[in-house]
């Protein structure tokens, strides 16, 4: 039987073997290869991709570049997206490598939020993480945590990128302490969620949900979407037209929702949830 | 209003009043629902003022040799005896920049995470150019622009639209009920009424250039509020200890 921490380790050392190629409308010196990097699932796309750029910028010329920004299939991809989500929401059913354009021209202005420098990444995930401990803890232990703290935090998710055991236990021992609770509320005030829609002008469904039901009955994944996207469960008769996918696999929907929070939410507390159009073969 | 916290019905309703008395005064307020959905917010677009670059382009990139976005948030905090640099100190850079008419769109969304209104805008050049974040920080009242350095958590950063998905600047939430206890407090105690939503629009839409005409303090009621609600300590948002 899998003990729980390792689920905590595969979730973080998850990645996924990208190609990176250059639009064909970027103005180059001389032709460019195409770029192969292991992506970390946990982080974000601004943050591991320097190696990208500097390969490109060998055959551009300086005043051509602009903000480097990505796209798969057309879609702009949102760098404050965990890739981890930006992969199981786009590109779940594809093969790998996950194949992502490359554009140093013509920045999405309306799509893409801008990401000059890594303070903008910080600011980012650190907002998050204290979003989701105002839902679990009304913001008690992330205002109870040093500055040091917290930079221990941001300190780990840029690590993530290094396959390092250490690094994981640094990110952990502070992070554990946004995982706790009082053993007699049974789970956290509320489950930092979102649940993320291809096929909606939504970009996703954010609510209060509580773990534990007023009469002490332990609320699962399938209770959740039931509550708030009753569309991704089917019913008994039909077949199934949605996955619901959590770190690329499906979780059962029996699972225990307190439990998917400890367990497979991202570094920054959110349970990152897709719904996606299941593949009809 | 006996709680600083505001729940999504009530959140609703403020706006609904607001929208009336909007409507009387024409100064274009409007309410726009999710598709399915009982979630919405409120929107309005105004012309105004802004400082904005006067040698960009269409994507908002300069046409000079030297551009550099050098901007980044700034952390400063006022016991500045920590001087770890937590990210890139903001450079404004002002010297080609001049006032501009610029078209401002602004949302007032419910966050349910900080069960606080949350105020969203964009802002672009007659041309259609979107403000970059430098534009929009540069166009804060000088008056306010000293609060917006020194505190972390009324900073003006871009953010995802919830509900839209599309970029936007918002005006961060979480030291909201700094400034609206105190009045909610006192309101409770003269027995007067306050609506949340215009008393908060009221501190931080001047910020951005939303300016809050004074006939809606006087005549927008509060929403009838069911006796149950009973007041509630406010959990501590304030910032870490350093």
């Amino acid at each position: 039987m899998a003990d729980d921490k390792d689920v905590l380790r595969d979730v973080w050392f998850g990645r996924i073997p990208t190609c990176f190629t250059l639009y064909q409308d970027e103005i180059t010196e001389r032709e460019a290869e195409p770029f192969y990097l292991l992506l970390p699932r946990m982080s974000y796309l601004t943050l591991v991709t320097d190696k990208v750029k500097k390969h490109f910028l060998k055959v551009m010329k300086a005043e051509d570049i602009e903000e480097m920004w990505f796209d798969f299939e057309g879609t702009s991809l949102k760098w404050h997206y965990p890739i981890g989500l930006l992969f199981d929401l786009h590109a779940s059913n594809t093969a790998l490598p996950w194949s992502i354009t490359v554009h140093f021209k013509n920045f999405p202005e309306r799509d893409l939020l801008h990401c000059p420098s890594n303070s903008v990444i910080e600011a980012h995930f650190m907002s998050s993480i204290k979003e989701a401990d105002a839902l679990k803890h009304k913001s008690q232990v992330i205002n109870d945590m040093q500055k040091k703290d917290h930079k221990q935090l941001w300190m780990g998710l840029q690590n993530v990128v290094l396959c390092s055991s250490d690094k994981f236990d640094q990110f952990w021992a502070m992070n554990r302490k946004l995982m706790e609770y009082p053993t007699e509320e049974g789970g956290f005030r509320y489950i930092p969620f979102r649940i993320y829609l291809t096929m909606s002008d939504r970009p996703f469904i954010q609510k209060l949900f509580r773990p534990i039901s007023p009469d002490g009955h332990t609320h699962t994944l399938g209770d959740l979407l039931k509550e708030v996207y009753p569309v991704a469960i089917p019913n008994d008769d039909e077949s199934k037209h949605y996955q619901v996918v959590i770190h690329g696999i499906e979780p059962l929907l029996e699972t225990p929702l307190q439990w998917l929070s400890e367990h497979l939410s991202h570094p920054d507390n959110f349970l990152h949830i897709s719904v996606i159009p299941a593949p009809s073969d | 209003m006996s709680s600083c916290f505001l729940d999504e019905e009530t959140f609703c309703q403020c706006c609904q009043l607001l929208l009336q008395h909007s409507h009387s005064l024409c100064d274009g307020w409007s309410w726009e629902q999710v598709k399915g959905s009982e979630e919405g917010y409120l929107r309005k677009t105004a012309l105004g003022t802004g400082r904005t670059r006067c040698n960009l382009d269409q994507q908002g990139n300069s046409s000079d040799q030297h551009q550099e976005r050098t901007f980044s948030l700034s952390f400063h905090n006022d016991d500045d005896d920590d001087d770890e640099d937590d990210g890139a100190v903001c450079c404004i850079q002002e010297e080609s920049s001049s006032s501009s008419v610029v078209q401002y769109e602004y949302h007032i969304l419910y966050s349910c995470s900080y069960q606080t209104p949350v105020l969203y805008f964009r802002a672009s050049t007659l041309e259609g150019r979107s403000l970059c974040l430098e534009e929009v920080w540069d166009s804060v009242h000088p008056n306010y622009r000293q609060r917006l350095q020194h505190r972390p958590w009324d900073t003006i950063t871009q953010q995802e639209h919830p509900l839209l998905g599309q970029s936007f600047f918002v005006l961060h939430p979480c030291r909201t009920e700094e400034f609206m206890m105190p009045v909610l407090k006192a309101a409770l105690e003269e027995h007067r009424q306050v609506n949340y939503i215009v008393t908060w629009l009221s501190v931080v839409g001047p910020v951005v250039g939303l300016d809050v005409p004074l006939s809606y303090c006087t005549q927008v009621p509060e929403p009838p509020h069911t006796p149950s609600r009973s007041p509630q300590p406010p959990p501590a948002l304030h910032s870490p200890q350093p």
